[in-house]
């Protein structure tokens, strides 16, 4: 994929994020949509979800209807008495905290020209008296205080009196502004905590996209632009036709089992055409705002011509309890590196972490998500785990005491505990990959509460095969999968327990049938365990049992005691081996994890606490720096950092 | 509502009770001065499904209908409360967002801290100097010496690891001596929160609970997790592990009676009630009539001599007046007490 070859100036709807392109030294082969039509695709897409979001609004029921609707119905001057009634109910008994805050905030600002007196009334005196919680993670802080500034910046002159904290508009404006640069400071010098999660990516674009589309302090409104593109590339660089892959700091079941119900999903539809529509109330908000990524986004996204291999640096929450020998410290709080690979095809993405527990109640350790043209309705996803869970989890995270903290989270995460989970890290499971071979290792104690691990067979992993040699083998759209499992064990209907399909966990549950009916997991009750996987497009063979022959004569040396211990000789010819509790090997050589990049590969590249991100494509870049609060295009090859 | 002032030698006979300043209304001879009343920092969790977010929360005073009545701002996530000792209309609220402040006993409140401070689970004010305040967290504790107005790290001698404090209390004979109950251990501090130095002698594990006595201010009592309770009798000079039956419980709750230190309470998960009347020597298990054996908080009553108020899990707060026998139901039912006490608070500002 080329860019225009003449220099193009670009300025958005957005202040000050203005992009320049050079011309390239050689003339394009390779037609690609002009930034021109990329722009025309993009206001079609941003129409027709807006469009969509109108049809859901039940103007004719005075007793439905979310903020987000209302906001969407003042800014188009369409459905007024009915938006103004679900305004001053809304506020009449605020709740939500910060998921409160921030759609309030959405009513305030788009909406602006068509609230009335009585309007701005009810929003005034929900602002005075409801005292939101200020959560306990990243995202709730940031909703938060984006909310907290842009409120605080439309009543600018109000004392201490007019606000639930008994502070002065000045004083909140200062206080949220100095909250949100530092974490942007944080995540671009060490990390997101809350990286890369297909859930929770929507409550860090949505207050982002509230400063970019609004905010007047143009400071901060520029770097919210620019965390936006900054948080949209992490993604464009570790998705498949719009379904994110890999690790994942958090994931609820429904979307671990069926990857296009996650919000991310929506975003690469509004902002790349990728996948299929989703309705998503954070993405009409991003449509809302006026952000427009930029054109080199949509190339990263969308080029998936050569394989490749990305790494990233993250880390986990901060921890206030059990930190760990391997946590460090930033600026007196305590978390843990988070090393991730991925290795991203035209048909599919492998990617991991280290294993371990790296994030509370809803780690991803690693993921296989496959290629599909239309993914909405179907499970194009493989993963494994140890469903573990502890109050020793809960309490690095959560200042819940001992006893309470786990029965607390399965209040609202309520598979926490069940023994059929699907989601979550263990501290027994180690992960060492190499581009489409992973290898698993767990050495659970006796006495640990589900002595086994699960790996999950999707409805749409079909022609499962089990082997005699002891490879199950299996096809996910594009690609076939190879899943050696080191210990026998027995299959099971996913949701074994029924916890889920009899409907609890209310919206984590919702639509079952749709996502979570038809799959299958293989449970291994074995405290030393383990298993190889194999991926491979299903175009590098001439049929399914070539790959199969293929696999089976590759060199497997493995034993369990005294722990597990794997060698195993890849498709690609890479030499994995992996023992338990001491460093992966590939081809005969220790992974070093001294010089992991911030981002490294062909389109991300950024060098611990640089607050700095090279977006590349071709000769074409973007670099975000955050030192300099700038944003600058410019022509240049530059070689990928990778450790 | 009008200031109430103390004198040192007045501070003295009154013995604060902790963080929790229960003994405050007793040297407050003020008028202006509230009655001193249970108080509970609560979130109603039983009735929690499919939510993170508490049915309801907040810092609730029982009335004297035996009611209990919300007081101050509706806030998610409330730990503790603090009456100044020497002026009772300055009041703080240890909560998630940080520290509430109200100087006018109520009616105003204002956010003291910023973005900085955040999962406050104690507020401790100085007895002799209501400028100087503490703020035990679970990232570590603040001090501040204008009242609240601003605030500095106080973790200087302590490990990176053992920042989260679940009890803090200033020592009211000693103002400069402030004892942490961290997740590493009991940490002290003889210079006011300038550095700390871990106390050996306590395990080295998560303090969840340390009182005092009033009566006899020798008597320190605490509740560990996993290594039962321990008791000094020589103010802080040594510590033995008591209450054998605790050994190794998580113990959230421990109470000194104001009026007779020889009278220990101490309890948590799966464990009753524990009694001493003869400052720790023995113990007996009062369950009888509980609701629940998951016990997180105690108070003795200052007004009620003998009676020990206790907050159960999720299935209410009970009273006894007759050492246990049996025991009366306080209300509150669903609610997780964060902390109980008394303190001068009004029923309804």
């Amino acid at each position: 994929m080329k860019f225009q070859p003449s220099i193009v100036i670009l300025t958005g709807l957005l202040s000050g994020l203005t992009f320049t392109y050079a011309s390239p030294a050689t003339p394009a082969t390779d037609p690609a949509p002009s930034h021109a039509a990329l722009s025309l695709d993009y206001e079609a897409r941003r129409q027709a979800v807006l469009a969509a979001a109108r049809e859901r609004i039940d103007a004719s029921n005075p007793d439905a209807g979310g903020l987000h609707q209302v906001a969407l119905s003042f800014a188009d001057g369409e459905n007024l008495d009915w938006a103004r009634h679900r305004l001053a109910a809304l506020m009449a008994e605020p709740t939500g905290a910060m998921f409160w805050m921030y759609p309030t905030v959405l009513v305030m600002k788009a909406g602006a020209a068509h609230l009335n007196e009585e309007d701005w009334s009810h929003l005034r005196e929900a602002w005075r008296t409801y005292f939101p919680y200020r959560g306990d993670t990243e995202n709730h802080w940031l909703m938060y205080y984006s909310s907290l500034y842009l409120a605080a910046e439309t009543w600018p002159d109000l004392g201490p009196e007019g606000w639930y904290n008994g502070k002065s508009s000045a004083e909140n404006r200062a206080e949220a502004k100095a909250y949100i640069l530092e974490w942007m400071r944080i995540t671009t010098s060490y990390g997101q905590g809350e990286y890369d999660s297909p859930n929770y990516i929507d409550p860090y674009l949505s207050p982002l996209a509230l400063l970019a589309g609004w905010v007047h302090d143009a400071d901060l409104r520029h770097r919210a632009e620019m965390m936006m593109t900054y948080i949209i590339a992490d993604y464009a660089a570790e998705q498949i036709n719009g379904n994110y892959g890999g690790a994942f700091s958090r994931i609820y079941p429904k979307h671990a089992m069926q990857p296009a119900l996650g919000a991310s999903s929506g975003y690469g539809w509004l902002l790349f055409g990728l996948g299929d529509m989703i309705p998503q109330s954070g993405v009409e908000l991003l449509a809302l705002s006026g952000y427009r990524p930029p054109p080199i986004l949509h190339a990263i996204a969308t080029d998936r011509s050569k394989p490749y291999e990305h790494f990233e640096l993250k880390r986990t929450r901060w921890r206030m309890r059990h930190a760990g020998p391997e946590a460090i410290e930033i600026d007196g709080l305590l978390t843990q590196p988070v090393y991730k690979y991925s290795y991203v095809t035209a048909d599919h993405i492998l990617g991991s972490t280290s294993g371990g527990l790296l994030q509370p109640i809803q780690q991803r350790t690693w993921s296989l998500v496959w290629r599909e043209e239309h993914p909405l309705g179907r499970a194009n996803t493989f993963f494994a785990l140890h469903p573990f869970h502890s109050p020793v989890e809960g309490t690095m995270y959560f200042a819940a005491d001992a006893d309470v903290v786990t029965d607390l989270i399965a209040r609202s995460k309520v598979d926490y505990n069940s023994p059929d989970k699907l989601v979550g890290g263990s501290p027994y499971e180690e992960i060492a990959q190499s581009r489409d071979a992973l290898i698993g290792l767990y050495d659970i104690p006796p006495g640990t509460d589900f002595p086994y691990i699960t790996t999950f067979f999707s409805r749409d992993a079909v022609d499962r095969v089990e082997d005699p040699s002891g490879w199950i083998f299996a096809r996910g759209g594009p690609t076939y999968i190879a899943y050696r499992p080191l210990a026998p064990g027995d299959w099971k209907p996913a949701n074994w327990t029924g916890l889920l399909k009899g409907g609890a966990g209310a919206w984590i549950a919702s639509g079952y049938n749709e996502w979570g009916a038809g799959h299958d997991t293989y449970v291994s009750e074995h405290l030393k365990n383990g298993y190889v996987v194999q991926v491979a497009a299903v175009d590098a063979y001439p049929d399914y049992a070539a790959f199969q022959n293929a696999v089976k004569a590759l060199s497997l040396d493995y034993s369990l005691d005294p722990v597990p211990h794997v060698a195993f000789t890849a498709l690609d010819g890479t030499r994995l081996e992996a023992t338990y509790g001491k460093p992966a090997r590939i081809n005969g050589r220790e992974r070093s994890t001294a010089n992991w990049p911030l981002f490294g590969g062909p389109f991300l590249n950024a060098a611990r606490e640089s607050r700095s991100l090279l977006l590349t494509h071709g000769a074409e870049n973007l670099q975000l720096d955050f030192n300099a609060n700038r944003a600058t295009s410019f022509v240049k090859p530059s070689a990928p950092l990778a450790p | 509502m009008k200031r109430a002032s103390l004198t040192r030698l007045a501070l003295a006979a009154s013995l604060l009770s902790g963080a929790f300043a229960a003994t405050v209304a007793r040297a407050a001879a003020n008028d202006a001065t509230p009655p001193t009343r249970l108080f509970a920092a609560a979130a109603f969790t039983k009735a929690q499904k499919n939510s993170s977010i508490p049915t309801d929360a907040g810092t609730f005073v029982r009335g004297d209908d035996g009611e209990w009545h919300s007081f101050g701002p509706k806030i998610q996530q409330v730990s503790s409360a603090t009456v100044a000792p020497t002026d009772s209309s300055l009041i703080f609220l240890a909560c998630g967002n940080g520290v509430m402040r109200s100087r006018d006993g109520g009616a105003t409140w204002r956010q003291v801290t910023g973005w900085e401070i955040s999962d406050v689970i104690v507020v401790a004010v100085d007895p002799t100097d209501a400028d100087r305040v503490y703020a035990a967290s679970a990232w570590g504790i603040w001090r501040s010496t204008d009242g609240g107005e601003s605030w500095v790290a106080s973790r200087d001698g302590m490990d990176r690891n053992d920042m989260f404090t679940r009890t803090f209390i200033v020592d009211p004979r000693k103002p400069s001596r402030l004892l942490a109950g961290t997740a590493g251990g009991l940490y002290q501090s003889t210079n006011y929160g300038e550095s700390w130095k871990r106390i050996e002698a306590v395990p080295a594990v998560n303090i969840l609970r340390l009182r005092h006595g009033v009566a006899d201010p020798a008597v320190w009592l605490l509740g560990t997790e996993g290594e039962g309770v321990w008791l000094s009798t020589d103010d802080g000079e040594s510590w033995q592990t008591t209450a054998p039956g605790l050994a190794t419980a998580n113990v959230y709750g421990v109470a000194v009676d104001p009026s007779n230190s020889d009278h220990l309470a101490a309890g948590g998960w799966q464990t009753g009630v524990h009694l001493s009347t003869d400052r720790g020597a023995t113990w007996h298990v009062a369950d009888q009539g509980l609701p629940s054996r998951n016990l997180l908080a105690f108070a003795f009553d200052p007004a009620h001599g003998g009676r020990l108020w206790a907050s159960t899990f999720e299935e209410g707060t009970v009273f006894s007046d007759d050492g246990g026998k049996t025991w009366q139901d306080g209300g509150l039912y669903g609610a997780l007490v964060n902390d109980l006490g008394f303190l001068p608070l009004p029923v309804s500002p």
